[in-house]
């Protein structure tokens, strides 16, 4: 036994001496040679096709994705502000949400996977999409399944979680809402534990599946997806709204702004709705009514879009 | 908007003004079009055809505490005039906002950067007026400028914003509006000292002068932010210190704006052969520093032709720390060995 730990401490100390070695060659024949090969390089002079060609390199999977999920710090003196650099963007944007890890659907889509709408309509579904969870919308169980239980579960770890709204920055939740539905008497949330494992196994197992295999998956996976999901309307009225928002732990404060006018205004007076009319005092009612006029745009899922081209 | 409120006051809206004066806060915000019914949420986010991330979204916080906190979103966003509205157009920041200057009682603007900027070494154009070869290259306001936060005094307490209460408390004596008062002493203590840290400048500096395909574009001989991290004041820049000098500091005649910022080559620019000698011997710097001094190689490189003396100097210690430690370290392994394999040869046993 003292025979064998003495190999172990050897061989420990072997794989040491190696990694020193390495850092040593690093730091001192490694620059030597580097600088020598930069210098040996040739040196030409740059045209205008180069910057186009060399731009085009620039769009491996790396330099596109991951060299993209840059991050800055600003050294204010009293406080380091850290967040993700997001070129050209101006405002600051002072902490992070995060991927939602647990959701089969974002696993695919993403999370921010409204694209297929219109251009107006995308960022306001992908910013309901960061608290709100995909089936919430894009399904609608009907029947003995329908039981009209939401909870909040934890982006990160997706364990259902106390509802985080009081106190917090509308939106910076780490949570999203998901439904409830009725199977074989019992209450359990539709994105399971069986339909997470369901996707991981497509998912994994996805290159070596056949054509009818892979449809066969696709269909099962999007069973839950309505044909015509939620509307804005739904959810932002005062009467009888699909989403039991006090139940969810929003205040009433916050229950009346979200089924405000302003917001139920401005969803039902999409195209036209100037500012609010409450900075336009004097001007007549009609004038403003005039403007705006009601044309209520329907969001619709990307495979209920797919069916309606066919 | 605001014009027609001041034509036609309305005994109900007045009211209202009031009872949101009372709220907490509100007299910092900006958001006359509640923007922020909207952009207060972080997911309002999309991706662009071209695979980019738009991100909408208003850290009303952060902003609050930002130099433009009091002009209305409005100001900048010119275009957008209803709710919800088309894809905003990109900010011009040379655009007449809102805010009217005390000293001239005329409309804000930043149009005088442009007059500054069209003469410096990071211009769009030459001399004469024609686009300079590789110019999209050249910088635009938001590839140096992110929305500038107020920086004021932090030695008073570490945790917070240097707010010194005792001066407050002065202030308080003749005026009366808490946001006059803080804003006013924010604006003063944020320009009493460098408006980034030296670290941050380096940073936004170092986005161009360290790429280095954009360095050989434009001919330019040195990686200027990496060679400046090799330095003492880099260094010391990357322990955070404020009172040390960064690209700006001898990059800027003393005075004048960073937009005013020349090639070497220019008459006008501080780092000119024969201006160099100011730079150094400034008398928040080293008051004695001669010409000789200021002329040293500021931006070292390893690099055989462009610095010969620092390459063969470094060479010297990287071949005396290699060729030492190096051989320890394969002695080091091969007695190792021997202790794994204390029996093994190389010969053949009789």
């Amino acid at each position: 036994m003292k025979n064998f730990l003495t190999k172990i401490y050897i061989l420990a100390f072997m794989a040491l001496v190696t990694y020193f070695g390495v850092i040593i060659w690093n730091l001192t024949f490694a620059h030597v040679i580097h600088e020598y090969h930069e210098r040996h390089a040739e040196k030409a002079e740059y045209s205008e096709e180069d910057i186009a060609q060399q731009k085009k390199d620039k769009q491996s999977f790396e330099q596109v994705i991951l060299e993209s999920e840059k991050r800055v710090k600003s050294y204010l003196g009293y406080r380091v502000l850290e967040q993700q650099y997001i070129e050209g963007h101006f405002h600051h944007i002072g902490f992070d949400v995060g991927p939602d890890k647990y959701s089969y659907c974002s696993s695919c889509h993403g999370d921010m996977p409204h694209d297929n709408v219109t251009k107006d309509m995308r960022a306001f579904l992908n910013m309901h999409a960061f608290l709100i969870g995909c089936q919430t919308c894009h399904s609608r169980p009907d029947g003995e399944m329908a039981t009209g239980v939401y909870q909040w579960y934890d982006r990160e770890t997706g364990e259902i979680v106390e509802s985080p709204v009081n106190d917090a920055t509308p939106g910076t939740y780490k949570s999203k809402i998901i439904p409830f539905v009725l199977e074989n008497d019992s209450l359990v949330r539709i994105d399971s534990k069986e339909r997470n494992e369901f996707v991981a196994q497509y998912r994994l197992n996805e290159k070596d599946l056949s054509e009818g295999q892979r449809s066969r998956a696709k269909k099962l996976i999007h069973s839950v997806v309505a044909k015509k999901p939620v509307i804005c309307e739904e959810c932002h009225t005062k009467e009888n709204p699909l989403l039991p928002l006090e139940n969810l732990g929003y205040s009433k404060r916050r229950v009346d702004s979200i089924t405000s006018t302003e917001v139920v205004g401005m969803i039902k007076n999409y195209t036209k709705f100037y500012m609010p009319q409450m900075l336009h005092p004097g001007v007549a009612d009609d004038a403003v009514q005039q403007h705006q006029q009601v044309t209520p745009v329907v969001p619709v899922a990307p495979e209920a879009a797919g069916e309606a081209e066919e | 908007m605001l014009l027609n409120l001041i034509k036609r006051p309305h005994w109900s809206f007045g009211a209202l003004v009031i009872a949101l004066c009372l709220l907490p806060g509100w007299g910092l915000a900006a958001d006359m079009g509640n923007c922020l019914l909207c952009h207060k949420y972080p997911g309002l986010s999309r991706i662009d055809n071209d695979g980019k991330m738009k991100l909408m979204f208003v850290n009303e916080e952060i902003f609050n505490k930002s130099v433009h906190s009091k002009v209305k979103c409005e100001g900048c966003h010119t275009d957008i005039t209803k709710i919800p509205h088309e894809p905003a157009k990109p900010v011009d920041c040379l655009t007449v906002c809102h805010i009217i200057e005390p000293t001239s009682e005329q409309k804000f603007s930043h149009k005088s950067v442009k007059k500054f900027i069209d003469e410096a070494v990071h211009s769009k154009i030459d001399g004469e007026g024609k686009p300079k070869k590789f110019n999209e290259d050249m910088p635009n306001c938001k590839d140096c400028h992110d929305n500038p936060l107020f920086r004021p005094l932090a030695f008073v307490k570490k945790v917070r914003p240097g707010v010194a209460e005792d001066a407050m408390g002065r202030c308080r004596v003749c005026h009366e509006k808490e946001d006059f008062i803080f804003r006013f002493y924010n604006h003063i203590t944020t320009r009493l000292h460098k408006s980034r840290s030296p670290l941050n400048i380096a940073e936004a500096c170092g986005k161009c002068h360290d790429d280095k395909e954009m360095v050989k574009r434009h001919g330019l001989t040195i990686m200027a932010g990496s060679s400046y991290a090799d330095t003492f004041h880099g260094k010391a820049a990357n322990l955070l210190s404020e009172t040390i000098p960064d690209c700006l500091d001898c990059h800027v005649v003393k005075g004048k704006s960073v937009h005013q910022m020349y090639g070497n080559d220019d008459p006008r620019s501080s780092t000119h052969p024969e201006n160099r000698g100011a730079i150094c011997n400034s008398v928040d710097c080293h008051p004695k520093a001669s010409v000789k001094f200021a002329n040293y190689q500021v931006h070292p490189v390893y690099d055989r032709e462009k610095s010969p003396v620092v390459y063969w100097f470094t060479t010297f210690f990287y071949v005396l720390t290699g060729g030492t430690l190096l051989p320890l370290m394969i002695i080091l392994f091969l007695d190792l060995l021997r202790r794994l394999f204390p029996n093994a040869t190389f010969k053949r046993r009789k």
